[in-house]
């Protein structure tokens, strides 16, 4: 019956002109995918709300569990566990909600407790999932797995995490650096050794991060990393040292007053203004006008900073009237040295201003 | 005549068939590089939460502009919504562009300003500033009035640019409701990128009916009135389609201007905003895109998915038709300033993909639309129409549509599922269906009168009148 009419259908087709023929194909080919696609979104919803059903139970669960296996003293651990692995941790998603449930409990918590969930960690056999992921996932559930290893300080051999170092990912490079940095007893920044692409501003702002709140050890020498191939590393080791107080340094930091990269320069002008380094400007007063507009900016801060008055009008000679960037930043610095002036800079200013127009 | 007419008919209908197949594919491939590009930005941000960035002191300082014309009816609660915004280093400047109503006076009262002799210059030519104002109260340090001659949104925002402090500006609608997150995620594109970032925008979503308590967002609701329903299916398709796949191919030519992130010295550099044309917000970041290029300097401009920043879209025709008619003048403006730029393969991407296609499928289409219609009313008129063909032709087109909105619909469901309410979707499905019977037409003859309006030299924003948001809870007890 249902060939019958099919036939009779295509019959019909047949005999229409192309245009009609196109455009009922076309009707026919649209509607059908909006249905399908009404459909899938039926399905995503209900799929997504059941998912969040059983995800919901699941943290319910673990809440019980991590909050009787933390702090009730006569919870049987030994039996709990393997209770809870063999009737909670079936699916992969009861396996994804338990390791998410037991970082975010980690993260919240501190000395003992913290280790306990570790152990935990292990006992309830995650660790090998986690390991499935980072041998055979893609490399999201690669970042994924790296991120749970340093959060729970799991050790497993370096090679594995070296591998993704230079990985073409900035998420999976950014993980496996966190990772040794988290882990590591006392070199915490070993990592940028084997690191040959560049980090990013993000990976750096992580990196500090992470030094400032996880790592315990004796804080790194950053000078180790100041002749890297990388701009970015040397850029970062710069920025540390002033950030880590590491005076000793400041000879070191020196030569990069002159380096031919203008990122450099201005870092190291940077740090060593944080630095308080007070030979610093009669270094960089006399090139002032020579400087690209980043360097002149950063020399004006670092006058408003170390420098005096005196300083100050050192630059004035090499201002141009007309380079109202400058002029301004000139100007409010000069304010901040002498606040009684402060008007009457402003309206000097402001018939400068007329004056030019 | 019959031959010859038969003829034209024929070359006609094929044209119109070219046009329509290509339009169609044009829309399955961006339909297809959203996809990969929604799936890996969820996969590159679901396991982490940046959020804990927002302790560190190492994140660059942003200027957040917002130009205010007229908006003494909400402004102090808008304003005190900004100042709420979840960022460690930031300042606020609100330009008065020469409001007419009391918006400067209840600010200044609200937040104790007090006018300062603060050094500035005019890097981006614009109207006179009549005053700056900064608070005494130390714990509304990071906001900065300006008070200026009235010279409209584009001027209003260079101003801002000129006065504000940091390198890094964040143009935005005075009445927009941000996300908490909202400038952590807009600026990690800045920062997490090999290239420089020019630019970066966001997902601009339908605020209208949603529960808003003081400045933030509380519960999403579907707006009640139709015209602003079918705007949301409308941005699904504009942003979570359109945007996602320009920014993957790094070819996008517009960033919002009611939530936009940007490099303050390369627009500067740039020239500002341009106010001589209504939509300066894409003719700035085409502008800057071809300085870039021109300079062969490597650089991108980022784009981010979530839903971060919640806006009020016209709730009656009129206002709409308005928005639109300017929205065609300044696609129209842009395109025709850097007509350089089109099939130019020095231009790369943008000038054998972005600007062809702005030309062809944004600019173009309502007016080959506009021109199938009266087509059709000839056919018409002359007795011409053969019924069954066009029932034909209109079922296919009419699918078309309905499947590029369902298919967006279906877009939001699998990414940021923010109407939670299993109702909404089918509201939306029924929206959907009515959209290209009702709502599109008047679309399609805004953006005619749009072009019409340009050719006579109508440069004017018109009045966008808005209802404000608020909780709708809270409006009742009043």
């Amino acid at each position: 019956m249902v060939n019958q009419n099919t036939l009779n259908f295509i019959d019909l087709l047949a005999d229409l002109p192309w245009v009609m023929k196109l455009n009922i194909v076309f009707t026919i080919f649209f509607v059908s995918l909006a249905t399908i696609f009404v459909v899938s979104i039926i399905w995503l919803r209900i799929h997504k709300n059941f998912r969040n059903e059983k995800k919901k139970k699941q943290q319910n669960l673990l809440i019980d569990f991590l909050n009787s296996f933390l702090f009730d003293e006569d919870f049987d651990k030994e039996v709990e566990i393997t209770n809870f692995k063999l009737h909670h941790l079936k699916s992969s998603l009861e396996i994804k909600v338990t390791i998410k449930e037991i970082l975010h409990f980690h993260e919240n918590l501190k000395g003992e407790s913290a280790k306990e969930l570790e152990t935990l960690f292990l006992q309830l056999g995650l660790v090998d999932h986690v390991l499935t992921d980072l041998n055979n996932g893609s490399w999201f559930t690669k970042a994924r797995a790296i991120n749970a290893l340093s959060e729970l300080s799991i050790v497993v051999p370096n090679h594995k995490i070296e591998a993704y170092l230079n990985e073409s990912r900035n998420e999976v490079r950014q993980q496996s650096q966190l990772y040794f940095l988290k882990l590591s007893q006392n070199s915490p920044l070993q990592f940028l050794d084997k690191t040959f692409r560049p980090l990013t501003t993000w990976q750096q702002i992580y990196i500090e991060n992470a030094l400032k709140n996880f790592y315990k050890g004796e804080a790194p020498d950053f000078s180790k990393w100041l002749d890297h191939d990388l701009l970015s590393v040397v850029e970062f080791s710069i920025r540390m040292i002033a950030r880590y107080n590491q005076f000793e340094h400041i000879e070191k930091l020196l030569p990069f007053l002159d380096h031919e990269e203008d990122s450099l320069k201005c870092e190291a002008i940077h740090s060593l203004t944080n630095l308080e380094y007070q030979g610093l400007l009669e270094l960089i007063i006399p090139n002032y006008n020579t400087r690209s507009r980043a360097l002149k900016l950063q020399i004006m801060e670092a006058v408003a900073e170390l420098g005096s008055y005196e300083d100050l009008q050192k630059l004035e000679a090499q201002l141009h009237r007309t380079d109202w960037e400058f002029r301004i930043k000139y100007l409010n610095i000069e304010q901040g040295f002498l606040p009684d002036k402060k008007d009457q800079i402003y309206s000097q200013f402001i018939l400068e201003k007329s004056l030019a127009i | 005549m019959s031959v010859a007419f038969n003829q034209f008919t024929e070359i006609a209908s094929w044209l119109f068939l070219i046009y329509g197949s290509i339009i169609s594919g044009g829309y399955l491939f961006t339909a297809i590089f959203s996809l990969i590009e929604i799936r890996d930005y969820k996969r590159r941000n679901n396991f982490e939460d940046d959020i804990a960035l927002l302790q560190s002191l190492n994140l660059p300082a942003i200027s957040i502009l917002a130009p205010a014309f007229n908006e003494g009816l909400n402004i102090v609660e808008n304003v005190r919504s900004l100042l709420t915004i979840n960022y460690p280093s930031f300042e606020i400047v609100i330009i008065n562009d020469g409001s007419s109503d009391n918006s400067l006076e209840l600010l200044i009262e609200a937040y104790e300003l007090e006018k300062r002799d603060i050094l500035y210059h005019n890097f981006i030519p614009s109207k006179e500033i009549r005053g700056i104002y900064k608070s005494g109260n130390k714990a509304f340090k990071n906001l900065t009035l300006i008070d200026k001659e009235n010279g409209g949104k584009a001027d209003a925002l260079n101003t801002g640019i000129n006065v504000c402090q940091n390198s890094v500006i964040c143009c935005i609608d005075v009445d927009c409701i941000l996300e908490n997150d909202a400038m952590l995620k807009l600026i990690k594109p800045f920062l997490n990128n090999g290239n420089k970032v020019i630019a970066s925008g966001g997902v601009i979503r339908v605020a209208n009916s949603c529960v808003i308590e003081d400045g933030r967002l509380i519960e999403v609701k579907l707006p009640n009135t139709f015209v602003a329903r079918v705007q949301i299916i409308e941005y699904f398709r504009a942003f979570l389609m359109g945007r996602m796949a320009w920014s993957r191919v790094d070819g996008l030519l517009l960033i919002s201007g009611a939530f936009g992130m940007f490099d303050k010295q390369i627009v500067i550099e740039a020239g500002g905003y341009n106010t001589k044309t209504v939509g300066e917000d894409m003719e700035l970041l085409v502008r800057m895109r071809r300085m870039m290029q021109e300079r062969n300097v490597p650089y991108t401009v980022g784009f981010v998915p979530d839903p971060l920043c919640w806006t009020e879209v016209p709730q009656t025709w009129k206002v709409l038709q308005r928005q639109r008619n300017r929205w065609t003048r300044g696609t129209a403006e842009t395109l025709w300033i850097h007509k350089k730029m089109m099939f130019n393969p020095k231009y790369k991407i943008l000038g054998m993909l972005s600007t062809p296609f702005w030309f062809f499928f944004e600019w173009l289409a309502p007016l080959i639309e506009f021109v199938g219609i009266l087509f059709f009313l000839i056919l018409l008129a002359l007795g011409q129409i053969n019924w069954v063909v066009f029932l034909t032709f209109f079922l296919a087109v009419y699918s078309f549509a309905l499947l590029f909105s369902i298919t967006a619909l279906f877009f939001e469901e699998y990414s940021f599922q923010q109407y939670k309410k299993p109702s909404y979707i089918f509201k939306l499905i029924g929206t959907a269906m009515l959209e290209p019977l009702i709502y599109h037409p008047v679309i399609m003859w805004s953006a005619v009168m749009g072009n019409l309006d340009l050719l006579r030299g109508r440069n004017s924003w018109g009045v966008m009148s808005r209802a404000g948001l608020t909780n709708p809870k809270k409006k009742k007890k009043k």
